[in-house]
């Protein structure tokens, strides 16, 4: 079974992020950028896959600017096989991710597609529902838990209030979620290795992909910030705050 | 063709997020749970981190892969190292020793038999190794310094003398030591020994100093190496130990900046949520300097470091640099675990910080592997052209 494993580019998770000046977007200039989370999460899940030799070839897929090479090398020192780099300088909305993963699906025949749930920049959480709904594939979103199960795949979802498990027909897509598995760190054999590994370009223009912008930013702000907490001296202080400040009783 | 522009090769930056994650996601939560000023993790702490950072890749990284290291050149070294040191106990004991120990490079000069008794045991069971130069009479010119002598009789040498703060010789395995065997205050007549265990006439006393990790003092009576432990050829000791000391230099200024960079880290955190007179110190221009400052001198410390390790690649003079980049670091990190101290005030000097623990042992980074003066001094004679010039 061959697997596509998309993986986005995105503002490192530890970077504290920070609104640009003029509220157009969220500093991107000199700060670390890294593998989306979740699609680390993708990535190991593959790799475990094929390690159980379930999967015969993984596909690391990136779309966005020249630099994200480096997450595909990423995803090639974690154990994928090559890697395709849908190289494109603008802004990419997930309904254009999913056009172009669409498009590469049709390329590269995968019977999987295991996609992080959401990117940590923008948490969107569409792009796997989208790809999906092109093309017509069964999903399993929110993933905590994937197996071969004949023919089918089982897939553990992590829902409000417990778990749900749903068998998909093949192919399929899986979208992953925090639980999953815990993704492994690039050993240095690995990483050498990656270093042979052929990763293809390509462009939207190539995969016949409009990627024009359908949605328009108007505004990006920082959360409001949170207020500094009150030490109260009696019971009866707080009942008082609680009926007439906070007015919750 | 190169245009000029240069950065750090893209499975160097892998293997840093490698390391960094390691050390913050596994070595962290360990070291939490030890106490302030410990030199070791408790055995079943360190083993999984041990065997983690074996299948990383990581083990060992400064030994050779035909010895069972991960092989990193120089510019590997230097940014493991500064990963590596990001811990209260990373001074001296990087990654809390889950990457093992590198043993001295000069085992790899010795006779194949020599690398398989001593070296590669030490890279596979991660055994511990000290290197014996200083002596009471003085550390920072070691060719004049050294009075311990070996003599040759039949099939042994014999050893007399002392050394004075020999780094990890408490719990040693094996350790190496400079002797001489020539005449006293010639760089030629200094060799080097393998001290196996702790044989007769070998006594060790520990010195307490400001560093967690105490050193020891070496007493060697009528103590007999086999010839066979004769490391290099009688009169090669000065240059077996300099090939140590410089190389080394490398991955111990990296360490400085590294410590540096985590106590920065701390301090800017910090900076952001404390208040004084009405606002965050993050806003008081004092503040402000002390962390531009570190910044600028920590980039051009850690580049010195790159820079010297980019000159071994290139086959360049390696001892000048490797100088120029370890006064640069070690002074450099002083200052700025200096200034994070400040910027914490009281929590700065409590012992529930690293910082505390920093700021000490940072102080001996300018002593050891060559005080400052010496490599001051061995500069100025390099641009200036010699000693004999007037
Ligand atoms: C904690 C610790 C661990 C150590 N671990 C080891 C170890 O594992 N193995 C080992 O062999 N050694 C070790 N050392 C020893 C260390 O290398 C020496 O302390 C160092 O070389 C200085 O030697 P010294 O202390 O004898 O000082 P001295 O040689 O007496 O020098 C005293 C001072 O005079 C200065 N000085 C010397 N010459 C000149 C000059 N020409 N011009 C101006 N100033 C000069 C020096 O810079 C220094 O500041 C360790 C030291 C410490 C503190």
């Amino acid at each position: 079974m061959k697997l596509l494993v998309p993986v986005k580019r995105v503002v490192d998770y530890n970077v504290k992020v920070r609104v640009k000046a003029d509220g157009t977007g969220v500093e991107t200039a000199n700060v670390k950028m890294s593998m989306n989370p979740f699609d680390e999460i993708a990535v190991e899940e593959a790799v475990r896959l094929k390690e159980k030799g379930v999967a015969t070839e993984i596909v690391a897929v990136s779309c966005g600017p020249t630099a994200c090479q480096e997450q595909i090398r990423t995803a090639l020192a974690m154990g994928a096989d090559r890697g395709i780099l849908v190289e494109h300088d603008g802004v990419l909305e997930p309904l254009a991710v999913a056009k172009l993963l669409k498009a590469l699906v049709a390329k590269e025949n995968p019977e999987l597609v295991i996609l992080g749930k959401q990117a940590i920049d923008d948490d969107m959480n569409a792009t796997g529902q989208m790809l999906a709904a092109l093309l017509g594939w069964a999903q399993g979103t929110f993933a905590s838990k994937v197996e071969k199960d004949g023919d089918k795949l089982k897939v553990t979802r992590e829902v409000d209030g417990g778990l749900e498990t749903v068998s998909l027909k093949l192919p399929a897509i899986v979208t992953t979620d925090l639980r999953l598995n815990e993704p492994r760190y690039a050993s240095l054999p690995n990483i050498m290795k990656a270093r042979k590994k052929p990763i293809e370009n390509v462009k939207p223009a190539d995969l016949g992909v409009d990627v024009t912008p359908r949605l328009t930013v108007l505004k990006v702000e920082e959360p409001a910030k949170r207020q500094a907490g009150k030490k109260v001296g009696s019971v009866q202080e707080l009942v008082d705050k609680l009926r007439n400040e906070a007015k919750v009783i | 063709m190169s245009n000029g522009a240069w950065a750090l090769p893209e499975e160097l930056k892998m293997l840093r997020d490698t390391a960094r994650r390691f050390m913050q996601n596994d070595v962290k939560p360990a070291e939490d749970r030890a106490p302030h000023d410990a030199c070791e993790l408790p055995v079943a702490d360190l083993a999984p981190l041990q065997k983690k950072a074996r299948d990383l890749g990581l083990w060992c990284y400064r030994t050779p892969t035909e010895y069972g290291g991960a092989g990193l050149d120089l510019l590997g070294q230097a940014v493991i190292a500064e990963e590596a040191s990001k811990c209260r106990m990373g001074a001296y004991i990087p990654a809390c020793g889950a990457f093992g120990a590198d043993p001295p490079n000069a085992i790899w000069l010795g006779n194949r038999d020599q690398i398989e008794r001593f070296g590669i045991p030490a890279v596979e069971r991660g055994q511990k190794v000290f290197v014996a130069i200083s002596e009471p009479s003085g550390g920072a010119d070691p060719a004049r310094g050294i009075r311990t002598r070996a003599e040759h009789r039949g099939g042994r040498y014999v050893l007399n003398g002392s050394k004075m703060w020999i780094s990890g010789a408490g719990s040693a395995d094996w350790g190496l030591l400079f002797a001489r065997t020539g005449a006293q205050g010639e760089r030629g007549g200094i060799t080097c020994f393998i001290i196996d265990g702790n044989p007769k006439g070998l006594t060790k006393r520990r010195i307490g100093v400001i560093r967690a990790w105490s050193p020891y003092e070496l007493h060697l009576e009528d103590v007999e190496v086999p010839v066979e432990n004769r490391l290099g050829e009688e009169g090669q000791g000065f240059q077996l130990c300099e090939k140590w000391l410089v190389e080394g230099r490398v991955p111990y200024a990296a360490a400085c900046v590294g410590i540096a960079q985590a106590a920065l880290e701390l301090a800017m955190d910090w900076a952001r949520q404390r208040e004084a007179f009405g606002s965050k110190l993050a806003d008081k221009q004092a503040i402000q300097w002390m962390i531009a400052d570190s910044e600028m001198e920590l980039r051009a410390a850690r580049l010195l470091v790159w820079q010297a390790a980019w000159t071994a690649a290139l086959g360049g003079d390696l001892k000048t640099d490797a100088s120029v980049a370890k006064v640069v670091a070690t002074e450099t990190a002083g200052r700025v675990v200096d200034r994070c101290v400040q910027i914490f005030g009281g929590l700065g000097v409590a012992q529930e910080m690293p910082l505390e623990r920093w700021y000490r042992e940072m102080r001996i980074k300018r002593i050891g592997e060559g005080p400052s003066e010496v490599h001051r001094m061995v500069l100025a004679r390099t641009l200036l052209g010699g000693k004999g010039r007037r």
